[in-house]
């Protein structure tokens, strides 16, 4: 009897056991042959979601013209109106395409290898002992519209060297340090730009130029048509000014469209930099006020903030160093040569930074601890206000942090995500680049993950290493692959448009409206939590608070159930009050009423 | 038929049916009383083994109940991961180890109680649980997220009180002061991770010698061919 008992003990422990869950993290969509876009499911689980962008285009540089060639290692990428900027930075040059609206291909429009400098600006140009006006490695290129106003208010800043087209040839300059035949068919180019610019604003009769485009590989007949039809897009009030990168020359290059230079961002001078710090600034933006914001190599208290001058003026988004309680004990116990030994307490670098159309800087930041991210500590997006501090709505059941499961054991996962390029829509949804796993996801304005897509691998829309990405437009993304020089492009799909839409609606206060495009939604993915959640606060607006909290509990959304359970309650409550005092009173009333009889009767009887 | 009934109706009547009335009415007053009440537990025999089970079943139907019919918001349960028998057995053998465990430390450290006395006091520490735990299930379905803390402290005070039941459960059974009470619960507890360490190392060296025998089976067969 007793042997038996334990014996079914055993049997049960064993059972018990057998039965542990592993908690080793699984990422599904890994292999090349599952889902492609997903969402994460409220138990941070990768659930499979229609696609929200479909590939569209894989651009190699002969793609765009035989004339580009391969690209060399890319490293930036920006697009604005439906220009295309591809820093080139392993050919030290930088590329600008445009994409013709009528085919919908990419074409080229001129290839950047220098700028011209004028004399006020010669000695900003100075590099070594000569002045340099080529590109040595550019890494990023930021393009800001200028319109006459914004040029004219911030002339007194700028002083004098904007040179005006007429005086551009007189005061050539540049040109002496490095006579290479390319040169010279660029300035041409360049002036026949601007007079294209002045005089030829009602010309339409371009089409016969455009006709011979023909793959030649001379670059100066081609030039013509294609820079007529860039200027033709930007005419009326728009001219664009440049911001380039030149990493290897140590220097942010600020220069119109025709690519004379105003302004030089260079040795940035302060107290806080060390005596020999080289300024090399990978990536670069320019805000209203035509601030220079620049993430530099070597710098770890945040992103370089320099003035209209060029002049440093701080640093912005430094992050502060917490150090935890059981760390400053640990260190206390550490002897000193132990505490020089370990590591150092160092904020955190940024890697990427954009900016939105508010003026707010979206930054990423790639060395993030992975314990960090487990914790939810870690910020590897920001959001930059122009004080310096995060303000990024982390509302979603899980941070913005990219993919939530990983480990260091599976071969196709390769640690957490690590980001190296966000883009800002006009909608506040951002997308984030993951460059260990070459996946974009997609965060709504609350930090909820609308959608992830992409990978590593040799398919259609999949990466060697994606380093950068812009968006054309609200529906277009272009996504850089640095390793096989190639440029993607996404468009949104019809699902990807209905979420913008649902979002815009809802933002705008048009609950019912959006509401009907979430079922929409909800036809095509039953997936997608946030549709739930759109639905039911469409219904508690309505006062149907029963078939909302149905919605919410689908969705998770405690709060909002709360909400209209909150709701719910006072609505029967309400209903069935009277009924419930009327229970209560006949509750207390009748047993007393009832003994009340029964007494009396007995003293009838004995009476 | 008649004579089954009555055999029924007799138990009702019965002694052990008044008995067990009694000793389950008792864990009343155990928990308001703690000292006297575990003394008297197995000391003057007022506790009853047929009321600690029922105790430790309703213990594992209120954690059972709590998971299945509290309100989602205090309650997150992932039913496509929800198992009945492992969270059956997620109180059970706890329990089980825990008593296994703190006999086998008290009979090293003069404690007077016997295997089926700790398993007794046990399961009547586990009377608050019960009694706070299933209101609580009821409650948490009128309330709102801001009430529900309720829910949570609550609870949290149930366990704390099940927790103080059963230090004054081991101080009284083994007749130990406080120190020793504590310091036989601290060895019990390192003694629970031994025995599930034996336990796996057991399982696992099973299977290896199964492993071995049968590929020895399947190697004896391949020589045969």
């Amino acid at each position: 009897m007793k042997t038996k008992r334990i014996v079914t003990i055993l049997l049960l422990l064993c059972l018990v056991i057998t039965s542990m869950p592993l908690t080793v993290p699984t990422a599904l969509a890994e292999d090349d042959d599952e889902w492609y876009t997903y969402t994460y499911s409220y138990w941070k689980e990768e659930t499979a979601s229609p696609n929200a962008y479909s590939v569209t285009n894989t651009l190699y540089g002969m793609d765009i013209d035989p004339e580009i060639g391969n690209l060399n290692n890319p490293k930036g990428l920006f697009c604005i109106g439906n220009l295309l900027f591809i820093c080139d930075t392993g050919n030290n040059r930088i590329i600008e395409a445009y994409k013709d609206e009528e085919d919908g291909l990419y074409k080229l429009s001129r290839i950047i290898y220098q700028v011209n400098v004028s004399t006020t600006v010669a000695d900003a140009m100075q590099y070594g002992d000569k002045v340099d006006n080529t590109l040595f490695q550019p890494t990023d290129i930021f393009v800001k519209p200028m319109t006459e106003e914004l040029r004219r208010s911030y002339g007194d800043y700028l002083g004098d060297p904007y040179i005006y087209p007429e005086d551009d040839s007189a005061t050539e300059q540049g040109g002496d340090a490095e006579p290479t035949p390319t040169e010279e068919p660029k300035e041409d180019a360049a002036d026949e730009t601007e007079t294209g610019d002045s005089g030829e604003s009602g010309d339409g009769g371009e089409s016969g130029e455009g006709g011979e485009a023909t793959p030649t590989p001379t670059p100066v007949p081609q030039q013509g048509p294609k820079k007529d039809n860039v200027v033709r897009k930007q005419l009326d009030n728009e001219m664009y000014d440049l911001f380039i990168a030149d990493k290897e020359h140590k220097r942010v290059i600020h220069c119109d469209y025709n690519l004379n230079v105003i302004n030089v961002v260079k040795n940035p001078v302060d107290d806080t930099l060390p005596k020999n710090y080289e300024f090399k600034p990978n990536k670069i933006v320019a805000d209203n006020a035509l601030r220079v914001y620049a993430q530099a190599d070597g710098i770890n208290s945040g992103l370089m903030e320099f003035d209209q001058k060029g002049e440093f003026t701080g640093y912005v988004g430094a992050s502060k160093v917490v150090v935890s309680l059981a760390r400053k004990i640990w260190r206390k116990l550490q002897t000193r040569a132990q505490r020089n030994r370990s590591t150092q307490f160092v904020p955190t670098e940024y890697n990427n930074l954009s900016l939105d159309s508010k003026g707010f800087i979206y930054a990423t930041i790639s060395a993030v601890d992975e314990q960090d991210l487990w914790a939810g500590t870690a910020t590897p997006i920001r959001k930059l206000n122009a004080m310096g501090s995060d303000i990024l709505i982390r509302n979603g059941n899980s941070f913005p942090i990219g993919d939530l499961a990983w480990s260091s054991k599976l071969p196709s996962v390769r640690g957490a995500s690590k980001f190296t390029d966000v883009i800002a829509f006009e909608n506040e949804t951002y997308a984030c680049l993951d460059m260990t796993r070459g996946k974009i996801f997609v965060y709504d304005f609350q930090g909820n993950l609308l959608y992830a897509f992409g990978g590593i691998g040799f398919t259609r829309g999949r990466f060697s290493q994606a380093i950068a990405m812009d968006n054309l437009d609200e529906e277009t993304i272009l996504v850089l692959d640095t390793t096989r020089g190639t440029i993607t492009e996404f468009s949104m799909t019809r699902y990807g448009k209905m979420i913008n839409e649902a979002l815009q609606l809802y933002k705008t206060g048009y609950y019912d409206e959006s509401a009907k495009v979430w079922n929409e939604i909800l036809q095509f993915n039953g997936n997608f939590e946030l549709a739930y959640v759109g639905i039911g606060r469409a219904l508690l607006r309505q006062e149907q608070y029963k078939e909302a909290m149905g919605y919410f509990e689908s969705a998770h959304d405690i709060e909002n159930y709360s909400k209209a359970f909150q709701k719910y309650r006072e609505e029967v409550v309400e209903k069935y009050i009277f009924y419930a005092i009327l229970a209560l009173v006949a509750l207390i009333f009748i047993p007393k009423i009832i003994r009340k009889i029964i007494k009396v009767r007995r003293e009838i009887k004995e009476a | 038929m008649k004579k089954f009934l009555s055999a029924i109706a007799g138990f009702f009547h019965g002694e052990s049916w008044a008995n067990y009335k009694k000793t389950l009415r008792y864990a009343f007053y155990v928990i308001l009383h703690p000292f006297d009440g575990f003394w008297d537990l197995t000391h003057e025999k007022r506790g009853s083994l047929a009321a600690a089970n029922t105790i430790t079943i309703l213990a594992v139907l209120t954690h059972l109940w709590d998971r299945r019919f509290a309100n989602f918001m205090v309650n997150n349960t992932r039913w496509s991961e929800f198992s009945i028998w492992l969270n059956t057995l997620g109180i059970l053998v706890p329990l089980l180890i825990w008593v296994t465990a703190n006999w086998c430390v008290t009979t090293l450290m003069d404690g007077k109680g016997r295997f089926l006395q700790i398993y007794m006091g046990t399961a009547y520490a586990f009377t608050p649980y019960v009694i706070i735990g299933l209101p609580m299930i009821l409650l948490s379905n009128v309330v709102t997220k801001e009430e529900g803390v309720f829910y949570t402290y609550f609870n949290i005070f149930a366990l704390v009180w099940s927790g103080f039941l059963i230090l004054c459960a081991v101080l009284m059974i083994h007749d130990y002061s406080l120190l020793k009470g504590l310091v036989a619960i601290i060895i019990s507890i390192v003694g629970m991770a031994v025995i599930m360490f034996v336990v796996l190392l057991f399982f696992s060296l099973l299977s290896d010698a199964v492993m071995y025998f049968v590929s020895l089976y399947k190697e004896i067969l391949f020589r045969m061919e």
